[in-house]
Protein backbone atom coordinates (compact mmCIF):
# COMPACT_ATOMS: atom_id res chain seq x y z
CA UNK A 1 0.00 0.00 0.00
CA UNK A 2 1.36 3.85 -1.00
CA UNK A 3 -0.34 6.95 -0.03
CA UNK A 4 -1.22 8.79 -2.79
CA UNK A 5 -2.48 11.89 -0.96
CA UNK A 6 -2.09 12.93 2.82
CA UNK A 7 -2.74 15.99 5.17
CA UNK A 8 -0.73 17.04 7.47
CA UNK A 9 -2.29 19.47 10.35
CA UNK A 10 -4.60 20.85 7.99
CA UNK A 11 -6.48 23.76 9.40
CA UNK A 12 -9.12 26.35 7.20
CA UNK A 13 -11.10 29.16 8.01
CA UNK A 14 -13.71 30.51 6.60
CA UNK A 15 -13.14 34.46 7.79
CA UNK A 16 -12.14 34.27 11.30
CA UNK A 17 -14.14 31.29 12.02
CA UNK A 18 -12.27 27.73 12.13
CA UNK A 19 -13.64 25.04 10.19
CA UNK A 20 -10.88 22.66 10.48
CA UNK A 21 -8.67 22.04 13.29
CA UNK A 22 -5.59 20.45 12.18
CA UNK A 23 -6.74 17.27 10.26
CA UNK A 24 -3.61 14.72 9.56
CA UNK A 25 -5.11 11.82 7.22
CA UNK A 26 -3.43 9.59 4.68
CA UNK A 27 -5.37 8.23 1.45
CA UNK A 28 -4.11 5.02 -0.15
CA UNK A 29 -3.68 4.86 -3.55
CA UNK A 30 -6.48 2.87 -5.78
CA UNK A 31 -8.64 2.95 -2.52
CA UNK A 32 -12.06 3.80 -1.88
CA UNK A 33 -12.31 6.17 1.56
CA UNK A 34 -15.73 7.46 2.81
CA UNK A 35 -15.78 10.86 4.65
CA UNK A 36 -19.12 11.02 6.97
CA UNK A 37 -20.27 13.06 9.66
CA UNK A 38 -22.91 15.25 10.83
CA UNK A 39 -24.10 18.74 8.73
CA UNK A 40 -21.63 21.48 9.19
CA UNK A 41 -18.95 19.47 10.41
CA UNK A 42 -16.52 20.89 7.78
CA UNK A 43 -16.59 17.32 5.16
CA UNK A 44 -16.93 20.14 2.10
CA UNK A 45 -14.55 22.17 3.44
CA UNK A 46 -12.38 19.48 3.52
CA UNK A 47 -12.14 18.04 0.43
CA UNK A 48 -12.28 21.54 -1.27
CA UNK A 49 -8.82 21.79 0.57
CA UNK A 50 -7.83 19.10 -2.03
CA UNK A 51 -8.01 20.87 -4.81
CA UNK A 52 -7.19 24.43 -3.67
CA UNK A 53 -11.45 25.09 -4.03
CA UNK A 54 -11.45 26.29 -0.88
CA UNK A 55 -9.01 29.32 -0.96
CA UNK A 56 -11.24 31.14 -3.44
CA UNK A 57 -13.91 31.89 -1.12
CA UNK A 58 -13.67 34.83 0.18
CA UNK A 59 -12.07 35.06 3.52
CA UNK A 60 -11.33 31.16 2.74
CA UNK A 61 -7.84 30.45 4.33
CA UNK A 62 -5.68 26.86 4.57
CA UNK A 63 -2.77 26.31 6.70
CA UNK A 64 -0.84 22.97 6.97
CA UNK A 65 0.15 20.66 4.23
CA UNK A 66 -1.70 18.72 1.61
CA UNK A 67 0.60 15.86 0.14
CA UNK A 68 0.27 14.27 -3.37
CA UNK A 69 2.77 11.93 -3.72
CA UNK A 70 4.84 13.62 -1.42
CA UNK A 71 4.78 17.14 -2.92
CA UNK A 72 2.98 20.01 -1.44
CA UNK A 73 -0.31 21.08 -3.47
CA UNK A 74 0.25 24.66 -1.82
CA UNK A 75 3.55 24.84 -3.66
CA UNK A 76 2.35 24.38 -6.84
CA UNK A 77 -0.31 25.60 -9.87
CA UNK A 78 -3.23 25.54 -8.56
CA UNK A 79 -4.56 25.11 -12.50
CA UNK A 80 -2.08 21.85 -12.70
CA UNK A 81 -3.57 20.59 -9.10
CA UNK A 82 -7.01 20.69 -10.56
CA UNK A 83 -6.30 18.90 -13.50
CA UNK A 84 -4.59 16.14 -11.50
CA UNK A 85 -6.99 15.50 -8.67
CA UNK A 86 -10.78 15.96 -9.98
CA UNK A 87 -13.71 16.90 -8.28
CA UNK A 88 -18.01 15.63 -8.87
CA UNK A 89 -20.16 17.81 -7.08
CA UNK A 90 -23.31 17.39 -5.23
CA UNK A 91 -25.34 19.08 -7.46
CA UNK A 92 -25.21 18.21 -11.10
CA UNK A 93 -23.70 20.68 -12.99
CA UNK A 94 -23.08 19.91 -16.67
CA UNK A 95 -22.86 23.33 -18.94
CA UNK A 96 -26.00 23.99 -20.61
CA UNK A 97 -24.48 25.86 -23.25
CA UNK A 98 -22.43 22.28 -24.34
CA UNK A 99 -23.49 19.43 -25.77
CA UNK A 100 -23.07 16.22 -24.28
CA UNK A 101 -19.87 15.53 -25.89
CA UNK A 102 -18.80 19.23 -25.25
CA UNK A 103 -19.36 18.53 -21.57
CA UNK A 104 -17.14 16.08 -21.21
CA UNK A 105 -14.24 17.45 -22.87
CA UNK A 106 -14.34 20.59 -21.57
CA UNK A 107 -11.28 20.16 -19.51
CA UNK A 108 -9.19 18.46 -21.87
CA UNK A 109 -9.82 21.52 -24.48
CA UNK A 110 -8.80 23.91 -21.58
CA UNK A 111 -5.63 22.28 -21.52
CA UNK A 112 -4.61 22.64 -24.96
CA UNK A 113 -6.19 18.72 -27.01
CA UNK A 114 -7.86 20.38 -29.98
CA UNK A 115 -8.39 17.22 -32.88
CA UNK A 116 -11.75 16.60 -33.27
CA UNK A 117 -10.91 13.10 -33.75
CA UNK A 118 -8.83 12.83 -30.37
CA UNK A 119 -11.22 14.45 -28.68
CA UNK A 120 -14.10 12.55 -29.93
CA UNK A 121 -12.54 9.32 -28.65
CA UNK A 122 -11.91 10.57 -25.16
CA UNK A 123 -15.70 11.60 -25.47
CA UNK A 124 -16.26 8.38 -26.49
CA UNK A 125 -13.90 6.28 -23.92
CA UNK A 126 -15.02 8.46 -20.76
CA UNK A 127 -19.17 8.19 -21.59
CA UNK A 128 -18.55 4.38 -21.64
CA UNK A 129 -16.82 4.03 -18.32
CA UNK A 130 -19.88 5.42 -16.70
CA UNK A 131 -21.95 3.45 -18.48
CA UNK A 132 -23.77 6.37 -20.71
CA UNK A 133 -22.23 6.01 -23.98
CA UNK A 134 -25.76 3.71 -25.07
CA UNK A 135 -27.83 5.90 -23.54
CA UNK A 136 -26.84 8.52 -24.88
CA UNK A 137 -25.10 7.70 -28.36
CA UNK A 138 -27.85 8.49 -30.62
CA UNK A 139 -27.57 12.14 -30.36
CA UNK A 140 -24.11 13.08 -28.50
CA UNK A 141 -24.90 17.14 -29.76
CA UNK A 142 -27.95 17.37 -27.45
CA UNK A 143 -27.34 19.71 -24.61
CA UNK A 144 -26.11 18.13 -21.66
CA UNK A 145 -28.71 20.05 -19.32
CA UNK A 146 -31.45 17.98 -21.30
CA UNK A 147 -30.59 14.47 -19.99
CA UNK A 148 -31.90 13.13 -16.61
CA UNK A 149 -30.33 14.20 -13.03
CA UNK A 150 -28.85 10.63 -12.73
CA UNK A 151 -27.61 11.02 -16.24
CA UNK A 152 -26.46 14.35 -15.90
CA UNK A 153 -24.08 13.31 -12.74
CA UNK A 154 -22.69 10.47 -14.81
CA UNK A 155 -22.14 13.18 -17.42
CA UNK A 156 -19.96 14.97 -14.61
CA UNK A 157 -18.15 12.13 -13.56
CA UNK A 158 -17.57 11.25 -17.38
CA UNK A 159 -16.33 15.06 -17.02
CA UNK A 160 -13.91 14.57 -14.28
CA UNK A 161 -12.75 11.26 -15.83
CA UNK A 162 -11.71 12.19 -19.40
CA UNK A 163 -8.85 14.27 -17.54
CA UNK A 164 -7.02 11.21 -16.51
CA UNK A 165 -6.86 11.97 -12.92
CA UNK A 166 -4.95 10.31 -10.02
CA UNK A 167 -7.36 11.01 -7.33
CA UNK A 168 -11.46 11.92 -7.55
CA UNK A 169 -13.31 14.00 -5.15
CA UNK A 170 -17.17 13.76 -4.51
CA UNK A 171 -19.10 15.68 -2.04
CA UNK A 172 -22.43 13.42 -1.82
CA UNK A 173 -22.49 12.48 -5.35
CA UNK A 174 -25.90 10.97 -4.98
CA UNK A 175 -27.60 12.77 -2.49
CA UNK A 176 -29.71 14.61 -5.09
CA UNK A 177 -30.23 11.37 -6.62
CA UNK A 178 -32.96 8.54 -7.04
CA UNK A 179 -32.26 4.95 -5.67
CA UNK A 180 -31.55 3.39 -9.35
CA UNK A 181 -29.39 6.15 -10.26
CA UNK A 182 -27.58 5.81 -7.08
CA UNK A 183 -27.00 2.35 -7.11
CA UNK A 184 -25.45 2.67 -10.61
CA UNK A 185 -23.21 5.72 -9.36
CA UNK A 186 -22.12 3.44 -6.60
CA UNK A 187 -20.94 0.55 -8.92
CA UNK A 188 -18.91 2.99 -10.94
CA UNK A 189 -17.42 4.08 -7.63
CA UNK A 190 -16.22 0.37 -7.33
CA UNK A 191 -15.10 -0.13 -10.58
CA UNK A 192 -13.08 3.46 -10.27
CA UNK A 193 -10.76 1.86 -7.88
CA UNK A 194 -8.88 -0.02 -10.09
CA UNK A 195 -7.73 3.04 -11.36
CA UNK A 196 -7.85 6.15 -9.06
CA UNK A 197 -8.15 7.08 -5.50
CA UNK A 198 -11.33 8.09 -4.75
CA UNK A 199 -12.52 9.98 -1.77
CA UNK A 200 -15.98 10.63 -1.23
CA UNK A 201 -18.19 12.02 1.20
CA UNK A 202 -21.42 10.51 2.15
CA UNK A 203 -24.26 11.25 4.28
CA UNK A 204 -25.59 8.02 4.45
CA UNK A 205 -23.77 5.24 6.09
CA UNK A 206 -24.78 2.45 4.41
CA UNK A 207 -23.56 3.95 1.41
CA UNK A 208 -20.14 4.49 2.74
CA UNK A 209 -20.15 0.62 4.46
CA UNK A 210 -20.98 -0.79 0.59
CA UNK A 211 -18.87 0.94 -1.35
CA UNK A 212 -15.62 2.09 0.92
CA UNK A 213 -12.58 0.36 2.19
CA UNK A 214 -11.36 3.05 4.72
CA UNK A 215 -13.97 5.22 6.26
CA UNK A 216 -13.11 8.68 8.20
CA UNK A 217 -15.26 10.59 10.59
CA UNK A 218 -15.35 14.29 10.78
CA UNK A 219 -16.68 16.04 14.06
CA UNK A 220 -16.48 19.86 14.37
CA UNK A 221 -14.00 19.88 12.06
CA UNK A 222 -11.68 17.06 14.05
CA UNK A 223 -10.58 14.07 12.83
CA UNK A 224 -12.44 11.42 15.08
CA UNK A 225 -11.75 8.30 13.91
CA UNK A 226 -9.95 6.43 10.47
CA UNK A 227 -9.67 2.88 10.01
CA UNK A 228 -10.94 0.39 7.69
CA UNK A 229 -14.61 0.76 6.71
CA UNK A 230 -15.63 -2.53 8.11
CA UNK A 231 -14.09 -2.41 11.71
CA UNK A 232 -15.40 1.42 11.44
CA UNK A 233 -18.82 0.13 11.66
CA UNK A 234 -18.17 -3.26 13.59
CA UNK A 235 -16.06 -1.77 16.52
CA UNK A 236 -16.22 1.48 16.63
CA UNK A 237 -13.31 3.43 18.94
CA UNK A 238 -15.00 6.42 20.08
CA UNK A 239 -17.96 6.53 21.43
CA UNK A 240 -19.22 9.72 19.06
CA UNK A 241 -18.18 7.59 16.10
CA UNK A 242 -20.83 5.20 17.32
CA UNK A 243 -23.75 6.83 18.78
CA UNK A 244 -23.13 8.43 14.86
CA UNK A 245 -23.32 5.27 12.84
CA UNK A 246 -25.83 4.31 15.09
CA UNK A 247 -27.82 6.96 14.12
CA UNK A 248 -28.76 8.85 17.38
CA UNK A 249 -27.31 12.13 16.51
CA UNK A 250 -28.35 15.21 14.36
CA UNK B 1 -53.68 48.68 -22.28
CA UNK B 2 -53.45 52.45 -21.33
CA UNK B 3 -49.73 52.31 -22.78
CA UNK B 4 -50.84 50.33 -26.37
CA UNK B 5 -53.44 53.19 -26.68
CA UNK B 6 -50.70 55.97 -25.84
CA UNK B 7 -49.02 54.32 -28.39
CA UNK B 8 -51.73 54.42 -31.55
CA UNK B 9 -52.25 57.88 -30.49
CA UNK B 10 -48.75 58.77 -31.15
CA UNK B 11 -48.27 56.68 -34.39
CA UNK B 12 -51.36 58.16 -35.91
CA UNK B 13 -50.97 61.44 -34.90
CA UNK B 14 -47.39 61.25 -37.00
CA UNK B 15 -49.01 59.37 -39.79
CA UNK B 16 -51.87 61.95 -40.08
CA UNK B 17 -49.22 65.15 -39.42
CA UNK B 18 -46.53 63.43 -42.54
CA UNK B 19 -49.56 62.42 -44.67
CA UNK B 20 -49.38 65.89 -46.83
CA UNK B 21 -45.69 64.71 -47.95
CA UNK B 22 -46.14 60.98 -48.36
CA UNK B 23 -48.85 61.64 -50.30
CA UNK B 24 -47.10 64.48 -52.61
CA UNK B 25 -44.38 62.48 -53.49
CA UNK B 26 -43.79 58.52 -51.34
CA UNK B 27 -40.31 58.40 -52.43
CA UNK B 28 -39.00 62.35 -51.97
CA UNK B 29 -37.74 61.82 -48.42
CA UNK B 30 -35.00 59.42 -49.38
CA UNK B 31 -33.53 61.77 -51.80
CA UNK B 32 -30.34 63.58 -50.90
CA UNK B 33 -31.47 67.01 -51.64
CA UNK B 34 -33.17 69.26 -48.80
CA UNK B 35 -33.83 72.78 -50.11
CA UNK B 36 -36.64 74.65 -48.14
CA UNK B 37 -36.53 77.66 -51.23
CA UNK B 38 -37.11 75.14 -53.64
CA UNK B 39 -39.74 72.45 -51.94
CA UNK B 40 -37.29 69.47 -52.12
CA UNK B 41 -37.11 67.47 -49.07
CA UNK B 42 -34.24 64.49 -49.70
CA UNK B 43 -33.10 63.62 -46.19
CA UNK B 44 -31.97 60.43 -47.17
CA UNK B 45 -28.17 61.84 -45.76
CA UNK B 46 -30.05 62.30 -42.21
CA UNK B 47 -31.40 58.73 -42.45
CA UNK B 48 -27.91 56.92 -42.85
CA UNK B 49 -26.23 59.44 -40.31
CA UNK B 50 -28.58 58.14 -37.40
CA UNK B 51 -28.07 54.37 -38.64
CA UNK B 52 -23.56 54.94 -38.98
CA UNK B 53 -23.53 57.24 -35.98
CA UNK B 54 -25.42 54.96 -33.64
CA UNK B 55 -23.75 51.50 -35.35
CA UNK B 56 -20.37 53.26 -34.50
CA UNK B 57 -21.34 54.20 -31.46
CA UNK B 58 -22.17 50.41 -30.35
CA UNK B 59 -19.41 49.20 -32.31
CA UNK B 60 -17.45 51.08 -29.83
CA UNK B 61 -19.26 50.47 -26.89
CA UNK B 62 -19.79 46.57 -26.92
CA UNK B 63 -15.95 46.10 -26.28
CA UNK B 64 -15.84 49.08 -23.81
CA UNK B 65 -18.55 47.67 -21.80
CA UNK B 66 -17.75 44.14 -21.42
CA UNK B 67 -14.01 44.93 -20.69
CA UNK B 68 -15.73 47.09 -18.06
CA UNK B 69 -18.43 44.62 -16.72
CA UNK B 70 -16.07 41.61 -16.77
CA UNK B 71 -13.02 43.20 -14.93
CA UNK B 72 -16.00 44.68 -12.33
CA UNK B 73 -17.18 41.09 -12.09
CA UNK B 74 -14.18 38.73 -11.90
CA UNK B 75 -10.58 40.82 -11.10
CA UNK B 76 -11.33 44.19 -9.53
CA UNK B 77 -11.50 43.93 -5.32
CA UNK B 78 -13.84 44.97 -3.63
CA UNK B 79 -12.70 48.73 -2.96
CA UNK B 80 -12.45 49.56 -6.86
CA UNK B 81 -16.11 48.06 -7.34
CA UNK B 82 -17.89 49.99 -4.88
CA UNK B 83 -15.88 53.04 -6.80
CA UNK B 84 -16.54 52.13 -10.39
CA UNK B 85 -20.17 51.24 -9.40
CA UNK B 86 -20.65 54.34 -8.27
CA UNK B 87 -19.12 55.67 -11.15
CA UNK B 88 -21.20 53.91 -13.68
CA UNK B 89 -24.72 54.90 -11.82
CA UNK B 90 -23.76 58.89 -12.23
CA UNK B 91 -22.33 58.35 -15.73
CA UNK B 92 -25.92 56.94 -16.69
CA UNK B 93 -27.69 59.37 -14.74
CA UNK B 94 -26.23 63.10 -16.09
CA UNK B 95 -28.39 64.87 -18.49
CA UNK B 96 -28.00 64.65 -22.10
CA UNK B 97 -27.22 67.91 -22.81
CA UNK B 98 -24.83 68.21 -20.17
CA UNK B 99 -23.00 65.53 -22.69
CA UNK B 100 -23.55 67.90 -25.53
CA UNK B 101 -21.92 70.79 -23.78
CA UNK B 102 -19.05 68.68 -22.49
CA UNK B 103 -19.12 67.30 -26.23
CA UNK B 104 -18.60 70.99 -27.69
CA UNK B 105 -15.95 72.23 -25.83
CA UNK B 106 -14.19 69.15 -24.33
CA UNK B 107 -13.86 66.19 -26.34
CA UNK B 108 -14.10 68.00 -30.13
CA UNK B 109 -11.24 70.53 -29.18
CA UNK B 110 -9.02 67.09 -27.86
CA UNK B 111 -10.27 64.85 -31.05
CA UNK B 112 -9.74 67.74 -33.12
CA UNK B 113 -5.94 67.82 -32.61
CA UNK B 114 -5.28 63.69 -31.26
CA UNK B 115 -7.61 61.63 -33.11
CA UNK B 116 -8.50 63.52 -36.36
CA UNK B 117 -5.60 65.83 -37.42
CA UNK B 118 -3.05 62.74 -36.79
CA UNK B 119 -5.68 59.80 -38.25
CA UNK B 120 -6.19 61.98 -41.40
CA UNK B 121 -2.59 62.89 -41.92
CA UNK B 122 -1.48 59.45 -42.01
CA UNK B 123 -4.56 57.51 -43.58
CA UNK B 124 -5.87 60.57 -45.00
CA UNK B 125 -5.72 58.32 -48.32
CA UNK B 126 -8.77 56.15 -47.37
CA UNK B 127 -11.75 58.22 -48.27
CA UNK B 128 -13.55 57.87 -44.89
CA UNK B 129 -10.65 59.35 -42.99
CA UNK B 130 -10.03 62.19 -45.83
CA UNK B 131 -10.62 65.84 -45.66
CA UNK B 132 -10.21 68.68 -43.12
CA UNK B 133 -10.96 68.01 -39.50
CA UNK B 134 -13.24 70.79 -38.55
CA UNK B 135 -14.07 69.98 -35.15
CA UNK B 136 -18.31 68.89 -35.11
CA UNK B 137 -18.44 65.03 -36.69
CA UNK B 138 -19.94 62.32 -36.95
CA UNK B 139 -17.09 60.51 -35.10
CA UNK B 140 -17.05 63.23 -32.30
CA UNK B 141 -21.24 62.14 -31.69
CA UNK B 142 -20.29 58.52 -32.16
CA UNK B 143 -18.33 58.78 -28.84
CA UNK B 144 -20.38 60.85 -27.53
CA UNK B 145 -22.86 58.81 -27.90
CA UNK B 146 -20.98 55.94 -26.83
CA UNK B 147 -20.09 57.42 -23.63
CA UNK B 148 -23.72 57.79 -23.20
CA UNK B 149 -24.76 54.18 -23.97
CA UNK B 150 -21.64 52.38 -21.74
CA UNK B 151 -23.48 52.78 -18.64
CA UNK B 152 -26.41 51.07 -20.06
CA UNK B 153 -24.71 47.99 -21.53
CA UNK B 154 -22.14 47.97 -18.79
CA UNK B 155 -24.81 47.86 -15.61
CA UNK B 156 -26.58 45.01 -17.36
CA UNK B 157 -23.83 42.89 -18.08
CA UNK B 158 -22.68 43.40 -14.83
CA UNK B 159 -25.84 42.06 -13.38
CA UNK B 160 -25.71 39.08 -15.82
CA UNK B 161 -22.64 37.94 -15.18
CA UNK B 162 -22.40 37.96 -11.30
CA UNK B 163 -25.65 36.18 -11.69
CA UNK B 164 -23.95 33.30 -13.19
CA UNK B 165 -24.65 30.02 -11.21
CA UNK B 166 -21.59 29.31 -8.78
CA UNK B 167 -21.94 25.29 -9.54
CA UNK B 168 -21.04 26.74 -13.19
CA UNK B 169 -18.00 28.36 -11.82
CA UNK B 170 -16.99 25.44 -9.91
CA UNK B 171 -17.27 22.77 -12.23
CA UNK B 172 -14.93 24.52 -14.78
CA UNK B 173 -12.75 25.95 -11.98
CA UNK B 174 -12.45 22.40 -10.60
CA UNK B 175 -11.64 21.30 -14.39
CA UNK B 176 -8.20 23.52 -13.92
CA UNK B 177 -9.82 26.58 -15.50
CA UNK B 178 -8.01 30.07 -15.13
CA UNK B 179 -9.93 32.88 -14.58
CA UNK B 180 -10.34 33.72 -17.60
CA UNK B 181 -11.52 30.69 -18.92
CA UNK B 182 -14.65 30.51 -16.79
CA UNK B 183 -15.63 33.75 -18.30
CA UNK B 184 -15.30 32.99 -21.69
CA UNK B 185 -16.58 29.25 -21.09
CA UNK B 186 -18.99 29.85 -18.46
CA UNK B 187 -19.92 33.51 -17.62
CA UNK B 188 -19.98 34.98 -21.40
CA UNK B 189 -22.10 32.35 -22.48
CA UNK B 190 -24.80 32.09 -19.55
CA UNK B 191 -25.05 35.74 -19.97
CA UNK B 192 -24.68 36.19 -23.99
CA UNK B 193 -28.41 36.60 -24.91
CA UNK B 194 -29.05 39.25 -22.01
CA UNK B 195 -25.93 41.27 -22.80
CA UNK B 196 -26.94 41.34 -26.87
CA UNK B 197 -30.63 42.59 -25.14
CA UNK B 198 -28.76 45.22 -23.59
CA UNK B 199 -26.82 46.38 -26.61
CA UNK B 200 -30.35 46.46 -28.45
CA UNK B 201 -31.87 48.37 -26.17
CA UNK B 202 -28.48 50.94 -25.83
CA UNK B 203 -28.69 50.86 -29.66
CA UNK B 204 -32.26 52.10 -29.10
CA UNK B 205 -31.31 54.70 -27.26
CA UNK B 206 -28.43 55.81 -29.16
CA UNK B 207 -31.28 56.05 -32.63
CA UNK B 208 -33.60 58.44 -30.96
CA UNK B 209 -30.56 60.38 -28.96
CA UNK B 210 -31.52 64.24 -29.57
CA UNK B 211 -29.51 66.89 -27.47
CA UNK B 212 -26.16 65.74 -27.36
CA UNK B 213 -26.40 64.74 -30.91
CA UNK B 214 -27.89 67.89 -32.62
CA UNK B 215 -25.08 69.73 -30.33
CA UNK B 216 -21.99 67.97 -31.77
CA UNK B 217 -22.26 66.72 -35.20
CA UNK B 218 -22.71 69.60 -36.90
CA UNK B 219 -26.36 69.16 -38.71
CA UNK B 220 -24.76 69.49 -42.22
CA UNK B 221 -26.00 67.88 -45.25
CA UNK B 222 -22.29 67.33 -46.83
CA UNK B 223 -21.91 63.67 -44.94
CA UNK B 224 -21.76 61.25 -46.73
CA UNK B 225 -22.66 62.14 -50.33
CA UNK B 226 -20.16 65.27 -50.93
CA UNK B 227 -17.56 63.75 -47.90
CA UNK B 228 -17.69 59.91 -46.57
CA UNK B 229 -15.11 60.70 -44.31
CA UNK B 230 -15.86 60.36 -40.73
CA UNK B 231 -14.62 63.52 -39.65
CA UNK B 232 -17.05 65.45 -41.38
CA UNK B 233 -20.24 67.27 -39.94
CA UNK B 234 -23.34 65.06 -40.61
CA UNK B 235 -26.42 64.88 -39.48
CA UNK B 236 -29.17 62.38 -37.31
CA UNK B 237 -32.69 62.43 -37.88
CA UNK B 238 -33.13 63.74 -34.72
CA UNK B 239 -30.68 66.75 -35.20
CA UNK B 240 -32.74 67.67 -38.82
CA UNK B 241 -35.85 67.84 -37.07
CA UNK B 242 -34.80 69.32 -33.55
CA UNK B 243 -32.71 72.26 -35.29
CA UNK B 244 -35.66 72.91 -37.75
CA UNK B 245 -39.02 72.14 -36.77
CA UNK B 246 -39.63 75.57 -34.30
CA UNK B 247 -38.57 77.24 -37.59
CA UNK B 248 -40.45 75.58 -40.40
CA UNK B 249 -43.51 77.62 -42.04
CA UNK B 250 -43.69 75.52 -45.22
CA UNK B 251 -46.39 73.14 -44.25
CA UNK B 252 -44.64 70.92 -47.06
CA UNK B 253 -41.47 71.35 -44.51
CA UNK B 254 -43.30 70.96 -41.68
CA UNK B 255 -44.47 67.71 -42.91
CA UNK B 256 -41.58 66.44 -44.19
CA UNK B 257 -39.68 66.75 -40.70
CA UNK B 258 -42.87 64.51 -39.33
CA UNK B 259 -42.59 62.18 -41.69
CA UNK B 260 -38.83 62.11 -40.69
CA UNK B 261 -40.07 60.97 -37.37
CA UNK B 262 -42.12 58.50 -37.81
CA UNK B 263 -39.25 57.15 -39.78
CA UNK B 264 -36.82 57.04 -36.64
CA UNK B 265 -40.56 55.51 -34.88
CA UNK B 266 -40.52 52.80 -37.42
CA UNK B 267 -36.38 52.17 -37.41
CA UNK B 268 -36.55 51.71 -33.74
CA UNK B 269 -39.63 49.97 -33.24
CA UNK B 270 -38.14 47.58 -36.06
CA UNK B 271 -34.86 47.58 -33.90
CA UNK B 272 -36.70 46.24 -31.12
CA UNK B 273 -39.08 44.08 -33.02
CA UNK B 274 -36.30 41.95 -34.23
CA UNK B 275 -34.24 42.21 -30.84
CA UNK B 276 -37.40 39.97 -29.10
CA UNK B 277 -37.68 37.76 -32.22
CA UNK B 278 -34.19 36.69 -31.77
CA UNK B 279 -33.97 36.36 -27.54
CA UNK B 280 -37.44 34.42 -28.01
CA UNK B 281 -36.03 32.44 -30.96
CA UNK B 282 -32.94 31.60 -28.69
CA UNK B 283 -34.15 31.70 -25.19
CA UNK B 284 -36.46 28.74 -26.27
CA UNK B 285 -33.38 26.71 -27.93
CA UNK B 286 -31.09 27.99 -24.66
CA UNK B 287 -30.32 24.04 -24.31
CA UNK B 288 -29.99 23.08 -27.50
CA UNK B 289 -26.85 23.35 -29.57
N1 LIG C 1 -19.08 30.40 2.56
C1 LIG C 1 -19.03 30.21 3.91
N2 LIG C 1 -18.81 31.26 4.72
C2 LIG C 1 -18.76 31.10 6.05
N3 LIG C 1 -18.90 29.91 6.67
C3 LIG C 1 -19.12 28.82 5.92
C4 LIG C 1 -19.20 28.91 4.49
N4 LIG C 1 -19.43 27.68 3.99
C5 LIG C 1 -19.48 26.86 5.06
N5 LIG C 1 -19.30 27.53 6.23
C6 LIG C 1 -19.28 26.95 7.57
O1 LIG C 1 -18.23 26.03 7.65
C7 LIG C 1 -18.62 24.91 8.40
C8 LIG C 1 -18.33 23.65 7.61
O2 LIG C 1 -19.10 23.65 6.43
P1 LIG C 1 -19.05 22.45 5.40
O3 LIG C 1 -19.84 22.87 4.23
O4 LIG C 1 -17.64 22.07 5.19
O5 LIG C 1 -19.79 21.29 6.19
P2 LIG C 1 -20.24 19.86 5.67
O6 LIG C 1 -19.69 18.91 6.63
O7 LIG C 1 -19.91 19.69 4.26
O8 LIG C 1 -21.80 19.95 5.86
P3 LIG C 1 -22.94 19.24 5.00
O9 LIG C 1 -22.93 17.82 5.41
O10 LIG C 1 -24.18 19.92 5.42
O11 LIG C 1 -22.61 19.44 3.57
C9 LIG C 1 -20.08 25.08 8.73
O12 LIG C 1 -20.17 25.48 10.08
C10 LIG C 1 -20.56 26.17 7.83
O13 LIG C 1 -21.50 26.97 8.49
MG1 LIG D 1 -21.07 19.53 2.42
Amino acid sequence: MTTKLETKALSAWFGRKQVLKGISIAFEEREVTALVGPSGCGKSTFIRCLNRMHELNPGGRVDGKVLLDGADIYGMDPMEVRRKIGMVFQKPNPFPNMSISDNVVAGIKLSGEKKKADLEGIAERALKSVGLYEEVKDDLRRSGASLSGGQQQRLCIARALAMEPEVILMDEPTSALDPASTSKIEELIRKLKSEITVIIITHNVSQAARISDKTAFLYLGELIEYGNTKEFFESPKSPITERYITGRFG
Amino acid sequence: MVVVFFFIMIFGMLLIRSFPAMARDPLMIFGSTWDVEAGIFGAAPAIIGTLVSSSIAILFAVPISLAIAVFFTEYAPSQIRTGLSVVIDMLATIPSVIFGIWGLWIVAPLMKTFVQEPISGSLGFIPIFSGPAYGLSLLLASVILTFMIVPIITSISISLLSSTPVELREAMISLGATRWEVVRHVALPFSKLGIFAAVMLALGRALGETMAVTMVIGNSFMWPFSSISIFSPASTLTSKIASELYEAIDPFHVSSLIELGFLLLMITLSVNSLARLIVSRYSQRRYGT
